[in-house]
């Protein structure tokens, strides 16, 4: 019998190991030779809409079916982890055909600039789908070519009033309607808990989530009378009043906002758990019963009903309740959701496949989910769909007006946004400090606010001027809006 | 230096070690640096590198993904140093240290002197139930905690409420003038186990000798453990504080799931002020996060700078007692 000794045991173990790693090594080449043989008829679509996965596999579905030898390859990806893989894919060329933006950190613009994206093949047959002034230069059009459009409305927010009908009707509040005005949201918000006993609320929501308390607080503010030219996906540094251009966290309306909100905290109408909830976990008490209402996007009724079925029969909504009761929001121009790779072999191909999400019956397909809202707000009407969605998405056709962009009008400007930093704390922390009673001094604290942002941006614009980009502060202003009206493409080009 | 001599040949003379070439003494030691190699390779991947990059991501203006990451010098340091958010985040760090390490300390060490006690039943049943917490996953009792601490029905609440000692529920996590005390008081419970093992493993270094000897010379049990106990564990304290210190000052996990920093930046603890920073704020900055670890992992050298000295001060006493 052969003796193994230490030294030639350790020898063979390291000689198998370094086997093992090669053949693996080996099989993994071989394995992305594989894919990319078989790349010659897989277009390969990665997104980040998990709730929409059925109704995009069902189009890629029926893509195959008119395409025989086609085969759509689909990765929904973690928002959070997307912008990571985004990244590792483009430099290593094994990005996908299409796909979305999200965690990428950048605007479009510069994506385009940075060689992200193919111009979309046959632009003139998804214009011809689209509504009129859905696109727009330096969002969707680059260079008067067509790379991308929206799916989504921009007519929609985040404050809607959702209520708990048993509870609001108990109570001597509208099921149907919800309390309009800001005093009556109150009133009715003391008289549910009241009522409650300790066992129910008047009101419910995340206070732990500040992101999402700022966008609250942000619209109610605007159904105060604040209005926004809007920078998308720059969330406060990129809200400004379009009159001036300058920041308007110190002014009258988020004064009032915040106001109204701590007046919730001190009348003891807030479910008492609120401060340490995010929005899915204030929703999931919500739907126990134990508070009258929770501000929220349209989307909620789809997740009650997904989550919380026996729960969906008991919803009412309402409007974003406002001081006069006559709310005018302003939401952002649509940004384009998807995107054609310009490492793409197949630009056609997958231009086709993305004009296939145009259109009224994709957008009635869509509301079905009662996800996001559909860029053609009236296919919702013969939708599918929960009654509150249909008056959900009504309350935004009356109630939400087109903002403009200072990207449409140069977008440089978000090369400025990209250089500034983050102004601690933000607008969401501050409404968590007020709330929590951290601050006292509302009007201080957001003028203090206003003003870093304010110098920071003045900071940045000098940034990126120094590297002889054409960028200034009266790129931010427009002159031409007017106080609830739409800002259409057409003003842009005045 | 006998070391650096070889055994010279029958008859030969002593070859210090050193006139030999580099080259001859590695080749002579080869198998010592074969072995070794395992060692070096994942320390120097695992530690040393991860180490190198921060220092170098710490000196860069970059998201950590972005292809364009501007070399911009000490400025993220420089901005450190005047970020309020960052001395309050190293200010709440320290005031989990000043106030949890002594009570952790000072607690374990009377449990364990009650657990140390041959007599006393069911002691490793003890043992072991406030040892189960340290096994315990973090991030699970960051959450449970959550719905332990719940106002709207969470049993502390309803036992407050039942006992008639308060009125209203407490939003433990939800103010800021009860959320830091509430996280030390689960850091203190989740880690009370290790710091009693090690006063355990502590007490069991006294010889049985020296109590016996006690007694003889008549001492009863508060005599034993005045003369005794305390100042035979006195060189332990030193390290068990510092080992205790340095361990509370990695929070991170259980912040995060509890509160993560709120409300109001009321627990906001240095990691997870870098965590926001490099990772989790609306524009990540990788850059100014490395800068903030950086300027923290200083921090934690000075307590381990401190262990060192106390360190050698414990073995100087213990050598002379």
């Amino acid at each position: 019998m052969t003796v193994l000794g230490r030294r030639r045991f350790l020898g063979l173990s390291g000689a198998a190991l370094a086997g093992v790693l090669g053949a693996s090594g080996c099989s993994r080449t071989s394995q992305q030779e594989a894919v990319t043989t078989a790349g010659a008829d897989v277009i390969r679509w990665w997104d980040h809409f998990q709730p929409l996965k059925p109704l995009y596999e069902r189009m890629f579905a029926e893509y195959g079916k008119a395409h025989p030898g086609t085969r759509v390859e689909h990765v929904v990806y973690n928002p959070s982890e997307m912008g990571q893989a985004l990244q590792l894919a483009f430099k290593s060329n094994q990005i996908a055909d299409v796909h979305t933006v999200a965690g990428l950190g950048s605007s479009e613009a510069a994506l385009v600039a940075g060689g992200w994206f193919s111009p979309l093949a046959d632009p003139d047959a998804i214009r011809a789908k689209l509504p009129a002034d859905s696109l727009l230069e330096g969002l969707h059009v680059f260079d008067g070519k067509l790379y991308t459009f929206p799916v989504f409305t921009p007519r929609q927010y985040t404050t809607l009033t959702w209520i708990n009908r048993e509870l609001v009707e108990k109570a001597g509040g509208d099921p149907d309607a919800g309390p309009a005005t800001w005093d009556e949201f109150r009133a009715l918000a003391a008289r549910i808990t009241k009522d409650g006993g300790g066992r129910a609320y008047g009101w419910i929501q995340g206070l732990q989530f500040q992101e999402r308390m700022q966008t609250h607080v942000t619209e109610l503010a605007m159904s105060a009378g604040a209005a926004f030219a809007i920078i998308p996906g720059a969330g406060e540094m990129g809200l400004v009043d379009p009159r001036t251009g300058d920041y308007p966290y110190a002014s009258e309306p988020f004064v009032q906002a915040l106001e109204f909100l701590l007046s919730l905290v001190r009348d003891k109408v807030v479910f008492p758990a609120s401060t340490s909830l995010d929005a899915r976990t204030a929703r999931a008490r919500w739907a126990t019963g134990v508070a009258g209402m929770f501000f929220d996007g349209s989307w909620n009724i789809g997740v009650v009903n997904g989550q919380f079925k026996q729960f969906a029969g008991k919803v009412g909504v309402g409007p974003v309740p406002s001081p006069d009761g006559e709310p005018v929001l302003y939401g952002a121009p649509a940004q384009g959701q998807l995107f054609v790779s310009s490492k793409s072999r197949h630009v056609e191909a997958a231009s086709e496949l993305l004009a296939r999400c145009t259109g009224p019956e994709f957008s009635r397909a869509l509301a079905g989910y009662m996800d996001q809202v559909p860029l053609d707000l009236e296919a919702v009407a013969t939708a599918d769909v929960h009654p509150t969605y249909k008056r959900a998405v009504e309350l935004f056709g009356r109630n939400v007006r087109l903002a403009p962009s200072p990207v449409s009008r140069n977008p440089a400007v978000t090369q400025v946004i990209s250089e500034m930093k983050e102004q601690r704390p933000t607008l969401g922390e501050i409404t968590q400090g007020i709330l929590s009673g951290e601050i006292t001094d509302i009007g201080k604290s957001l003028r203090e606010h206003n003003g870093k942002l304010t110098a920071e941006r003045e900071r940045a614009t000098r940034v990126v001027s120094g590297k002889g980009v054409r960028v200034s502060l009266d790129d931010w202003a427009f002159p031409n809006w007017k106080r609830g009206e739409d800002y259409t493409a057409e003003m842009y080009r005045q | 230096m006998s070391t650096m001599t070889r055994k010279a040949p029958a008859g030969g003379r002593l070859v210090p070690a050193r006139r030999r070439g580099l080259a001859a003494r590695i080749w002579a030691e080869r198998w010592s640096y074969v072995f070794l190699l395992p060692t070096v390779v994942l320390f120097g991947m695992y530690t040393i590198w991860p180490i190198v990059s921060g220092l170098y991501y710490s000196l860069l203006d970059w998201n950590g993904l972005g292809a364009e990451r501007p070399f911009i010098g000490l400025a993220n340091y420089r901005e450190a140093f005047g970020d309020p958010l960052f001395w309050k985040s190293l200010g709440v760090t320290l005031l989990i240290i000043a106030v949890t390490v002594p009570l952790r300390v000072a607690l374990s060490l009377l449990v364990a002197l009650v657990l140390n006690n041959p007599r006393l039943p069911l002691a490793k049943l003890f043992r072991t139930a406030l040892f189960v917490p340290v096994v315990t996953t973090t991030a699970i009792i960051g959450v449970v905690m959550g719905f332990i601490f719940d106002p709207a029905g969470g049993p502390v609440n309803q036992l407050l409420l039942d006992l008639g000692i308060v009125d209203q529920p407490v939003d433990f996590l939800g103010d800021p003038a009860t959320s830091l005390w509430t996280v030390m008081g689960v850091h203190m419970w989740k880690w009370f186990g290790i710091t009693l093992v090690y006063w355990l493993a502590a007490l069991q270094t006294i010889p049985v000798t020296v109590y016996e000897a006690a007694r003889t010379d008549g001492a009863g049990g508060w005599a034993a453990l005045r003369y005794v106990t305390l100042p035979m564990l006195k060189p332990f304290l030193i390290i068990i504080a510092l080992l205790t210190a340095i361990e509370t000052m990695q929070i991170f996990d259980l912040v995060l799931t509890m509160t993560n920093g709120g409300p109001f930046f009321s627990t906001l603890t240095t990691e997870v002020y870098i965590y926001q920073q490099a990772f989790a704020g609306t524009t990540p900055r990788l850059g100014y996060g490395a800068a903030l670890g950086v300027l923290f992992g200083v921090f934690t050298l000075v307590f381990a700078a401190i262990q060192a000295v106390g360190l050698r001060y414990a073995n100087r006493v213990r050598s002379s007692s």
